[in-house]
């Protein structure tokens, strides 16, 4: 059976590293703990459902699911129309509320506001959408045995490949592209880089972007393989934390490993604790890791701000 | 007019008793600048600690003491100071965003050992049969609410004055030039750290205390009464009430829970009970509007602190 | 300035509302404390909803004593300190005459310890299960103002074990939320179990509203178990359904009487649930008293398939007419009342406004009448408890139908013989 606690704690683990990539830039860049970016899955699983809808009522013209899978093609409209409207959605939230903040009355009043705006988006859905929860497919998807035993769902796999493939693209960007290479720059230094004459406002707006697109995928992905329900990202805060500390704030690879640790750790503490206190795991990994490695598995020594 | 009167007076108790722990809080963030997320976490040690040493004997359930409530109110407040005193050596150090998750994360675990240890906690169950010494000796509902918050008037005037004396004194004024500037504080031979971790742990001390009024007014604790929520109440109450000035945070606590329960008064009055599903979240979205807009135009609250020019209040 | 003067005028309102509150005739009203928002929303919205309906059925027939009754609904948000204030306003500011709420233990307990027995208000919960309130009652504590027409866990665990057995099952999987409902159940049920010789596999407790249940649900199949005893609320549960079936899960499941709900079957997928076997409170055996299901099906356009919803019917009817019964509105005369109209030697009265007509004219002439509600001949015992005729249920497509039947009586035989 520990092999099937492995399993699903990659699997599920994978998820939590695609939204916590941007909790841990924006730790790193944008400097406060935003308690509102778990919201941001949220949105962008229901953002996709709207697609799903509007797909539903013109008659589903890019068909039905395929193969094993329990999506067809529009998936890719709504993963793409999903990252735009959640990328929207938070640079609002930044040019409304964060922005002005940090002006007016400094990081750490942010990261109370985050909590507000937390508060009222969770609520926004419950308005809009209702508490119950809600399914991309109805239909249930069975899991296919592997070798060993294990059982996994072929949504599953396909998470996990995206996954890898959109670490692929973001390493890409970080060391390719002139946004990247500035967003590496002023993660690292931030006065050096204002001085060398990088534009820190469009570096802001990228983790803005990036962050809200890797929760949006995340919220999809834990929307077609569990269910959407407002509480959806409410739920994801500790482990989302947990993952970006853990790899250390501000490494893109950090936060995928930071995810799969703490997916693995969930999944595999249930072995011997009981389920009752699983919740609590993140928790724990967070407070060893600021004992043991305060700057994370990858993160670089930094300052006490 | 009897009914009105005995409604305040259980309204005020409430409010009251929130606001210790809001000033405890005002401590940590208004003068020290320490992010504490787990506001909950400490009032619920306090309020289970208060039920252990009043409460009767239930087996298999850890009790039985039966001491005197005083008792239990210096007992919550002890280990509310010796867990925050745990916590805070091992997280002070941080960056004050790690603080933040850090002490979110410990409420929740708190949260979830007294839920799920029942020996300790009774579990899922709680305890039940808690004592109130106002019920004991009085007779009729509003005379005992009236004894308990002549009680908890004094024990929250009490706290007000030793913090105002604190923070007034040359330890407070320590405390805020390290939150001004460590650097400079450090190097006029204050250690910051331990300085940081005294407001920490008196801070919580006022949570505990807070928690267990609250315990020993409703005679029950249980598991159901520490979420993450609380801790965002009483944050509210901070930051609307003023951080950084005593006087706020009972302002702040009287204020913000006049909105939360007189919004359900105004709801349960205007909407029709079908439509109350959405009006409660309609409540929640206004609450996280008035937080955010109070926060943009006036980020010191109704009464903040004025006299410094902080980074906490720039203009 | 402003916030004084605001306050000033608030207070004002209040006394205005207060003055009229306190003169005691009409409307005559009945406050509810119950979680419309929140982590149980989506049950407390429907429970509030089904206990307005029993108002306006009385309302229907009259009200109470030639008077209207006012439903007076507070949300608790699920929180214990809102709900306690709500409940203390309602008293104070509305001057209700009774509360019925809340849905968790861990609110209504609080609002039973600071406000209804201290005020002397009647309290009746529909769903409240923790064992608690028995052991308040035997305390002393309650005062007898606290009432529940929820049948308590100790003949649902028994049920549990009963379907086990009955189905031939010789090893159990045990998934249970991890409240005072859950746990208390799921304790009790691998006791009964034990005892019928059947092995209980493992026992997982889960937490309310998280998002998966993936490393739950594989802890819960480790010994592959012939079946799964499932208690849950429907929202948590379709996950934990969902996720149990996808990973090889047995479809042999035994739930407990809150997931009998269209929510949780239209959520996991009725095509799945065709082996599930559940037991719940049961309508008694009277050609008249299908009345309630056709009253809800007329009002709400779908059965009355939910948590609480036929206690919250019987909670609110049994208050109502007891207030009828009563000279004057207070919470002593009513507590007396409660069990005047629910007495065994009384005339049997039904739902609908016909039923009511028929028991408000019996009371008047001075009579005392049995209360024969939604969940069966209601009768508290001395700690406000009450038991009911127990029933099994399956799906048989997308409708789910009666599968057994148990009285009251062999309810209580059935949980002598797992005592012994």
């Amino acid at each position: 059976m520990i092999l099937q606690h492995i399993a699903d704690g990659i699997l599920t683990g994978a998820i939590v590293s695609l939204g916590a990539i941007g909790l841990s830039f924006s730790m790193k860049i944008l400097r406060f703990a935003n308690f509102s970016h778990s919201e941001l899955l949220t949105w962008g699983a229901y953002f996709a459902l709207v697609l799903y809808i509007l797909h539903r009522l013109v008659g589903e013209p890019l068909g039905g699911a395929l193969g094993p899978f329990s999506f067809g093609l529009p998936i890719v409209g709504a993963a793409a129309l999903s990252i735009v409207a959640t990328a929207a959605l938070a640079i609002a939230l930044h040019r409304l509320v964060f922005a002005r903040l940090e002006r007016r009355a400094g990081a750490m009043t942010m990261v109370f506001a985050s909590f507000g705006v937390a508060l009222l988006l969770r609520n926004l859905v419950l308005l809009i959408f209702g508490p119950d929860p809600i399914y991309y497919n109805t239909a249930l998807q069975f899991a296919i045995r592997l070798p060993g035993g294990v059982r996994v769902l072929p949504d599953q796999i396909f998470v996990l490949g995206v996954t890898i493939a959109v670490v692929i693209g973001l390493h890409l960007f970080l060391t390719r592209s002139r946004a990247g290479i500035a967003m590496r720059a002023v993660a690292e230094n931030p006065d050096l880089a204002a001085v060398s004459g990088t534009d820190t406002g469009r570096v802001i707006l990228w983790v803005w972007v990036i962050g809200a697109g890797g929760a949006a995928l995340a919220g999809l992905f834990y929307g077609m393989t569990v269910q959407l329900r407002p509480e959806l990202g409410f739920g994801l805060i500790l482990p989302l934390f947990a993952a970006a500390i853990l790899g250390g704030v501000g490494s893109l690879y950090g936060a995928v490993l930071g995810g799969l640790i703490v997916g693995l750790a969930e999944n595999l503490a249930v072995m011997v604790i009981p389920t009752g206190y699983k919740p609590a795991i993140p928790f724990l990994l967070i407070l060893a890791i600021l004992y043991l490695r305060p700057q994370g598995i990858f993160g670089s020594t930094g300052e006490r701000t | 007019m009897i009914g009105l009167l005995s409604y305040l007076v259980f309204f005020l108790i409430l409010a009251l008793v929130f606001g210790i722990a809001v000033l405890g809080l005002n401590l940590q963030w208004g003068f020290t600048g320490l992010f504490n997320a787990g506001v909950a976490g400490f009032m619920a040690i306090g309020g289970y600690t208060h039920a252990i040493l009043t409460g009767p004997a239930r087996e298999p359930v850890l009790g039985g003491f039966e001491l005197p409530f005083a008792v239990g109110l210096l007992g919550a407040m002890a280990t509310s100071g010796i867990g925050a005193l745990l916590v805070g050596l091992a997280t002070l150090r941080l960056r004050h965003e790690y603080l933040a998750v850090a002490t979110f994360g410990i409420a929740v675990s708190i949260q979830l050992t007294f839920l799920n240890w029942a020996w300790l906690s009774g579990g899922v169950l709680g305890l039940i049969g808690l004592p109130n010494p106002a019920k004991t000796y009085l007779e009729g509902s509003l005379a005992q609410n009236l004894a308990y918050l002549a009680a908890v008037v004094l024990i929250a005037g009490a706290a007000y004055w030793a913090m105002q004396r604190l923070v007034g004194g040359p330890w407070g004024r320590t405390l805020r030039a390290i939150r001004e500037d460590e650097l400079a504080a450090a190097s006029l031979g204050k250690n910051p750290v331990r300085i940081r971790l005294e407001a920490f742990v008196l801070g919580s001390m006022l949570m505990g205390l807070s928690g267990a009024l609250y315990v020993g007014f409703i005679g029950y604790v249980g598991p159901l009464d520490y979420l993450p929520i609380v801790t965002f109440q009483i944050w509210t109450m901070l930051i609307l009430g003023g951080s950084g000035n005593n006087k706020g945070a009972f302002l702040g606590a009287v204020v913000v829970w006049a909105i939360w329960t007189g919004s359900g008064f105004v709801i349960s009055r205007l909407v029709p009970p079908e439509l109350q599903a959405q009006s409660g979240a309609i409540q929640a979205v206004l609450i996280g509007l008035i937080l955010v807009v109070t926060l943009l135009i006036r980020p010191r609250g109704l009464i903040g602190e004025r006299l410094e020019v902080s980074r906490h209040a720039r203009s | 300035m402003k916030i004084l003067g605001s306050a000033a005028l608030a207070i004002g309102i209040a006394c205005a509302s207060a003055g009229m509150a306190a003169a005691q005739d009409c409307p005559v009203k009945l406050g509810a404390v119950l979680p419309v928002s929140g982590p149980m929303g989506q049950v407390g919205e429907r429970i509030a909803a089904t206990g307005l309906f029993a108002v306006e059925l009385f309302n229907d027939a009259g009200g109470v004593k030639g008077c209207p009754v006012e439903y007076l609904l507070r949300d608790t948000q699920g929180q214990s300190t809102v709900g306690v204030d709500a409940a203390k306003a309602l008293v104070d500011l509305d001057g209700v005459a009774a509360l019925v709420g809340a849905i968790s233990s861990g609110v209504s307990l609080p609002i039973l310890t600071s406000v209804a027995v201290p005020s002397k208000v009647v309290q009746i919960s529909c769903c409240s299960s923790s064992e608690s309130f028995t052991e308040l009652a035997k305390r002393g504590e309650t005062d007898g103002f606290w009432f529940r027409t929820y049948a308590t866990n100790r003949s649902q665990a028994a049920m549990g074990a009963y379907i086990a057995q009955q189905n031939a099952f010789k090893s159990v999987s045990v998934v249970y939320v991890n409240t005072d409902f859950g746990v208390g159940l799921a304790e009790r049920f691998a006791e009964d179990a034990a005892k019928l010789g059947i092995e209980v596999t493992s026992m997982v407790a889960y937490n309310e509203s998280q998002q998966s249940y993936r490393a739950e649900v594989t802890t819960a199949l480790e010994g592959e178990p012939e079946a799964l005893f499932l208690v849950a609320f429907p929202v948590d549960g379709a996950t934990i359904t969902r996720e149990w079936l996808a990973l090889g899960g047995t479809d042999n499941l035994i739930v407990n009487n809150s997931l009998r709900s269209s929510d949780y079957f239209e959520a996991v997928g009725s095509q799945y649930l065709q082996n599930l076997i559940g037991y719940d409170s049961a309508q008694p055996r009277l050609p008249s008293v299908d009345s309630f299901n056709e009253l809800f099906e007329a009002r709400f356009d779908g059965p009355p398939n939910g948590p609480g919803l036929h206690s919250v019917f019987d909670a609110v009817t049994v208050v109502l007419l007891a207030m009828e019964a009563s000279d004057e509105l207070t919470g002593e005369a009513i507590r007396e009342n409660i069990r005047a109209v629910t007495d065994p030697a009384g005339i049997e009265v039904y739902p609908g406004i016909e039923g009511i007509e028929r028991a408000k004219a019996l009371l008047a002439e001075g009579k005392t009448i049995r209360y024969v509600g939604a969940t069966g001949a209601l009768q508290f015992d001395p700690y406000g408890d009450v038991q009911a005729p127990k029933m099994t249920w399956k799906l048989d497509g997308d409708t789910n139908v009666e599968t057994g039947y148990l009285s009251t009586q062999e309810v209580a035989e059935l949980i002598s013989s797992l005592e012994e």
